[in-house]
């Protein structure tokens, strides 16, 4: 194919004439280094190219050559537990080939590997009519994932030939008979990232996608198919709750991707999963995992890809019927490497400097987030999660990215640095933040327990605000100027926010609450509020209602540690402070006055 | 709306308040006087009068209703003399509600 000449190099962007047969968005090898390439803007034969890869040593007058290709990805078994980078190379492999902790320039690797023979099963037989996203046989990808092999895009008609056994990668397991000939099926797809995989039908998303973390479960739950921004101040913790949500939610696979953040948080995310065991499954955490990596040395060009990259991995395993979630820490690092692109392109800046095309490539992303029927003629149900992480600058939501994210996210949970000063973690702001699925979930919880779950979570927001409320009197002219009920409100918030909504990430009880668990818990500081009112109404004074409970109290706060296997101890708790509180009012309230 | 009057105290004390038509409640025990405040400020006595005497074995009764808005706990001394509770409670109320002593 005939090749373009370099007429500028700026950092990541490169511009190289004479590229008339090339088409936007075609990938191309730069330079004599044949450095990897996409093309994001053509004038004439002159073409802006997006360069993956440090561009140091590249200059004028040096070869371009167009491949004709999207930036696509590699589908196929092989996918779970990797770590790729922006453009979908597998870092293990390359850290082999290369001998180099960093990534060396001008290396073309395969995202998958195609020596490595996987056991394919068919579950079709010969003479079966097919079409695009049936199944044609499975693949046991790791313990946990069983990797359906679907018949590609583009492909129908019936079998003509299919068998299980030991095949690599790109050898025939299918032959399917279609109106122009026969096509060869193999266990790989390619499939070009910016475009979304399509679907049959859109599902409303209304069942509950379990965190196990508390704030987010009882008072900001997410749907399977949902999409939540988490915004906070650096320090506040939008990376643990990343992670937290990466190890503990019930969905079948979650990609990771970390996108322009320190490099630490990905080895950590390393260290730790392998030896994490998820309490849906009972295997490691590593076996349902997909990590991309774009930490903030890495290329920033490739930044972009990695959250396309990273959707289009997920998109693929919802087609075979999974449920994902997707976690990018953080979008406002791939908005930042928008908006350098942006500006080397010279494009006209909009807010802050952010490309006026912000807005729409956020809504672009997490819009490939949701809950679907897939195409092909058994119709399964898969979803995609999406979670991003955003870091506005000193913490001001009022930021474009933040902004433009919530105008499509459904669910907002606003991290706070005054909360994290205070050491309360996860620092969710319960004022700020909300969820637009909470009446979806909350009727869903209601028919799964059998309880007034909605009715209680309603109640426990109730008194945060109005904690809130009566935080602002006691600011001005003390406790003592609060009346008796106001100041049992303020303690049973105290144990909401206390007890209730601090989560210990690093504790090995505390750091997951199943769903039952969280109801008793709650059910717990409820009903302890209600005998203690029970108790003033009968003449108890709140002095002697707080003095007597302090050793139960104490108890409340330690029920976060009981483990899974002991929450009916919660219960008999609750049975417990039922008693205690009658013998206070038994008592006649007279412990103080006698 | 109208609220009524009530004097709660030592016998001796509260029983001459009964000629200016005021509800009068004799307590012996603090224990009779708390459960009586308490009863009182169910219904609808929008100002209790409380001898000192008693008032000194309550605290946290008066202190229950200091927030409220109803009932109005004002202290009264009583046949034997003040005890100088009641002034200094307007004294500090006072103060909370203009910054400084003016009395």
């Amino acid at each position: 194919m005939k090749k373009g000449t370099i007429v500028k190099v700026s950092g990541p962007l490169v511009m190289a004439k004479g590229m008339e047969h090339a088409n936007i968005q075609d990938l191309c090898y730069v330079g004599d280094m044949r450095l990897v390439g996409e093309i994001i803007e053509m004038r004439h034969d002159v073409a802006s190219i997006q360069v993956y890869e440090e561009t140091s040593g590249v200059g004028p007058g040096e070869p371009v050559e167009t491949t004709g290709e999207a930036l696509s990805v590699e589908l196929g078994p092989g996918i779970v537990s990797q770590m790729f980078d922006g453009i979908q190379r597998p870092l293990d492999t390359f850290k082999a080939k290369t001998d180099s902790n960093f990534l060396v320039r001008g290396v073309n690797i395969e995202a998958l590997d195609r020596q490595n023979k996987w056991e394919f099963n068919a579950t079709k037989t010969v003479g079966d009519m097919v079409e695009p996203g049936d199944i044609i046989g499975t693949v046991q990808e790791t313990k946990v994932i069983e990797h359906r092999v679907m018949i590609p895009h583009g492909v129908k008609g019936k079998l003509t030939a299919i068998e299980s056994g030991e095949f690599s990668l790109e050898d025939v397991v299918a032959k399917v008979e279609t109106d122009n000939g026969e096509t060869d099926v193999t266990m790989l797809q390619r499939w070009p990232v910016r475009r979304g995989r399509p679907f049959k039908k859109k599902l409303n998303p209304d069942k509950p996608m379990l965190t196990g973390q508390r704030v987010i479960d009882t008072f900001f739950p997410i749907t399977k198919g949902g999409a939540a921004a988490v915004p906070g101040p650096f320090g506040a913790g939008k990376t643990v709750v990343q992670h937290q949500i990466a190890k503990f939610s019930d969905v079948d696979l979650v990609v990771y991707v970390g996108c322009g953040e320190r490099g630490n948080e990905m080895t950590d995310v390393l260290n730790e999963f392998p030896e994490l065991v998820d309490p849906n499954t009972g295997e490691s955490l590593m076996e349902r995992t997909i990590l991309i990596a774009n930490t903030s040395n890495m290329p920033v060009a490739a930044r972009e890809a990695s959250i396309y990259t990273g959707i289009t991995i997920a998109e693929y395993f919802r087609d075979m019927g999974y449920s994902v979630a997707i976690m990018a820490d953080s979008t406002s690092r791939w908005a930042e490497a928008l908006r350098e692109m942006s500006g080397r392109l010279e494009e006209m800046p909009g807010d802050e400097g952010y490309p006026a095309y912000l807005g729409s490539r956020i809504a672009e992303y997490y819009e490939r987030a949701g809950r679907i029927l897939t195409v092909g003629s058994e119709e399964r149900e898969g979803s995609i999660t999406a979670i991003g992480a955003v870091s506005p600058p000193g913490g001001d939501t009022s930021e474009p990215v933040t902004q433009n994210t919530l105008r499509v996210v459904k669910i907002f949970w606003a991290l706070d640095s005054s909360l994290a000063q205070k050491r309360h973690f996860p620092s969710v702001n319960w004022l700020t933040s909300y969820s637009l699925y909470l009446d979806d979930v909350g009727k869903f919880m209601d028919q799964d327990l059998g309880t007034n779950w909605a009715e209680m979570v309603q109640h426990s927001m109730n008194i945060l605000q109005e904690e809130s409320e009566l935080q602002e009197i006691v600011r001005l002219v003390g406790i003592e100027s609060l009346s008796e009920k106001d100041r049992l409100t303020m303690v049973i918030a105290q144990q909401l926010r206390e007890d209730y909504l601090q989560q210990n990430a690093f504790d090995d009880v505390d750091t997951f609450t199943s769903r039952t668990k969280q109801y008793y818990m709650l059910d717990l500081i409820l009903s302890f509020e209600k005998e203690a009112r029970e108790a003033m109404r009968l003449g108890a004074y709140y002095k002697e209602i707080v003095e007597g409970t302090t050793d139960l109290r104490d108890k409340i706060a330690r029920a976060k540690f009981i483990s899974e296997d002991n929450v009916e101890q919660i219960r008999a708790l609750k049975d417990e402070a039922k008693e205690l509180i009658h013998n206070i009012v038994a008592e006649g309230g007279m412990t103080q006055n006698a | 709306m109208a609220h009524k009057i009530a004097v709660v105290g030592d016998k001796d004390s509260v029983l001459p308040f009964k000629i200016l038509g005021f509800d009068v409640f004799a307590s012996s025990t603090p224990r009779i006087a708390r459960e009586t405040i308490d009863r009182l400020a169910e219904e609808n006595y929008g100002v209790i009068y409380l001898t000192e005497a008693m008032a000194k074995e309550i605290p946290d009764t008066i202190k229950r209703y200091d927030a409220e808005v109803q009932p109005a706990i004002i202290l009264i001394p009583n046949h034997k003399g003040s005890l100088n509770i009641g002034k200094s409670r307007i004294q500090k109320n006072m103060e909370k509600a203009v910054g400084q002593n003016i009395l």
